[in-house]
């Protein structure tokens, strides 16, 4: 019996009726590939998606709630079903998740303001260096996070001391490192959309007789337009989600969510957190929502962002 | 036109460079200063920190622990990852979106929200606890927090979602009529994905490689929640010092060990695939 056997060939004839008619007409070593694949697909979406979904089910588990918090730990599947943690959420988290949220906005538009110029500058440009520098532009990622948030934190204490402006523990300094990483997934998601599409497009609308800044809105605006909403929305992910730079330039009442979580598993566990995350994570599923509504979700696909 | 793109670039490049020379500079330098304690730096210019980095076990065994997690996330991923990454580049268009979507919004939820997760699935009263207990398997827990193993598997979860969406737009760009001229001569199905598939992907297998190898190398919320304070990897180590001792210097110095380590394994890495490619070509 090879792996190019029909499978229906391999049955005695009385057997033929229980299989339906596709399945016999596949080869053996098709239908073993066909079960593999499924076999590691589901294997692989389950391990990705379990943390996910355990969060969100244990937000609902009741089954330490006399406990009040205190060492309580969540169970997953939930017991005693209940939407308690979610009325306890303390006012800080929300609080937390707001400051997170506006963090992310503010510097997923700056990223966009500095990113969308320098990668039209550095794909249209001729001058020479530009490998360098766009090489440069993507150095932040290169950069491991804790190395990042402690050099803006040594530079902010530098800052203060030397003209005595205070970004340390201060929201501005949060946004502004955050701006830092920001910046380079426009700059690569822009720029990737901008070397696919032909310059002649531009040379076009020029020629007939339309301004630069025309051009540029008619023309190329359009055209990068995927480019920019991606590299945003993975610089607002990114940001919204980080802990590490964050862990080192917040203070006392700007602790963005990610942070308030983080400190929560590293010292002392908090039962409403499941419950914050799982709001998070439907928050995310939103907004994923809308910007397939609104835009297709496709231009995340597309080589948008640096992963 | 030339002067016009200059104009462009100037104001996001002085505001970028700025960030990114200015902090550098303020924090790397100081790994050239002997610690004098309380967050004190000295002022004459020397290697100490360095030499301490490099010579000293207990920094040198947080590099190679680091490195070692590194590669085994790597690894794992790429056995998880490619053979996904091949399926979904496989299928119908419609469908392909549809598992491409769901790895999308998988690394739409933040790193700490999937260690909470992790965290709750290996607990002692854990669901993965509470059914080994039930079969039999095992009579106490198994503990995965607090372990290499939990690092791994948070790192993983990462670099999953990560892996799949890079890989598949390189196995997307191998035209599927090379896999079918090869099976018409003859290749089976797992000739045709070792001797075309894999051999093909490969500049692009290398190149995410690197970068979620470098991404594991600096990982630092995995490390310390599902390390839980027992896995040393360097920025657990370089957060410690900083924490507990207040050592800038030190920490500065050891943030140079680790990014110059990165930066020599991407570039030793670059070096010997081109070298490899030429070899081959040189020999067909």
């Amino acid at each position: 019996m090879t792996g190019r056997q029909l499978i229906g060939a391999s049955l005695r004839p009385g057997m033929h009726a229980l299989l339906p008619e596709r399945l016999r007409r596949m080869h053996i070593g098709k239908l073993l590939r066909r079960l593999g694949s499924i076999f590691w697909m589901t294997l692989g979406y389950t391990f990705i998606f379990s943390p996910i979904i355990v969060v969100a089910g244990s937000s609902f588990d009741g089954s330490s709630l006399d406990l009040r918090g205190n060492s309580a730990f969540l169970n997953f599947p939930p017991e005693n079903f209940t939407f308690e943690w979610y009325t306890r959420i303390s006012s800080s988290l929300y609080q937390a998740l707001w400051i997170s949220f506006s963090m992310a906005s503010i510097a997923a538009a700056c990223g966009i303001v500095l990113g969308v110029p320098a990668a039209l500058a550095l794909i249209r440009g001729t001058f020479p260096g530009r490998i360098i520098l766009g090489t440069l532009f993507r150095a932040p990622l290169q950069i491991p996070f804790i190395v990042i948030g402690l050099a803006f934190l040594q530079a902010y204490y530098e800052v203060g001391a030397l003209i005595g402006l205070q970004l340390r523990a201060t929201f501005a300094g949060l946004v502004i490192g955050h701006v830092f990483v920001a910046t380079p997934y426009v700059v690569g998601s822009v720029g990737a959309v901008l070397q696919r599409f032909n310059v002649s497009l531009e040379e076009a609308a020029l020629s007939l007789g339309a301004s630069r800044w025309r051009t540029f809105k008619r023309v190329t605006l359009p055209i990068i337009m995927p480019g920019v909403l991606a590299g945003g929305i993975y610089a607002f992910l990114v940001s919204f989600g980080d802990v590490t730079i964050s862990l080192f330039l917040t203070g006392p009442n700007i602790n963005p969510l990610p942070v308030e979580i983080f400190f929560a598993l590293d010292r002392e566990f908090d039962p409403t957190i499941p419950a914050m995350a799982t709001i998070v994570i439907v928050g995310s599923g939103l907004l994923l929502y809308v910007i397939q509504r609104l835009v297709g979700i496709d231009i995340l696909l597309r080589g948008g962002g640096n992963g | 036109m030339k002067a016009n793109w200059v104009v462009v670039l100037a104001p996001p490049f002085l505001v970028c460079m700025t960030l990114l020379f200015g902090t550098q500079y303020v924090f790397l330098q100081l790994g050239f200063f002997r610690d004098l304690g309380i967050g004190q730096v000295g002022t004459e210019l020397e290697l100490f920190n360095y030499i301490r980095a490099f010579t000293e076990p207990f920094f040198l065994n947080a590099l190679r622990l680091n490195f070692v997690l590194a590669v085994a996330v790597v690894a794992i991923t790429l056995i998880v990852a490619y053979p996904i990454a091949y399926i979904v580049a496989r299928m119908t268009p419609k469908w392909s979106i549809v598992f491409l979507t769901a790895m999308v919004v998988s690394s739409f939820v933040s790193i700490v929200i999937k260690v909470l997760g992790i965290i709750i699935i290996f607990g002692a009263d854990g669901p993965v606890n509470r059914f080994l207990r039930w079969t039999g398997i095992i009579e106490e827990q198994i503990l995965v927090i607090g372990t290499k193993s939990g690092v791994i598997m948070g790192l993983t979860h990462l670099g999953i979602a990560f892996m799949v969406m890079m890989l598949f737009s390189v196995i997307q760009s191998i035209p599927r009529s090379l896999e079918e001229a090869a099976e018409i001569h003859g290749a089976s199905r797992w000739r045709v994905f070792w001797r075309v598939v894999i051999p093909l992907s490969m500049p692009g297998v290398v190149s995410a490689s690197l970068l979620l190898f470098n991404i594991a190398m600096g990982a630092f919320v995995s490390a310390v929640l599902l390390g839980g304070g027992k896995v040393m990897t360097l920025p657990v180590v370089i957060q410690r010092t900083i924490l507990l001792y207040t050592e800038y210097g030190m920490a500065a110095a050891l943030s140079g060990m680790l990014m110059l380590f990165v930066f020599a394994v991407n570039i030793v890495s670059v070096v010997a695939v081109t070298r490899m490619r030429a070899a081959r070509f040189a020999v067909t």
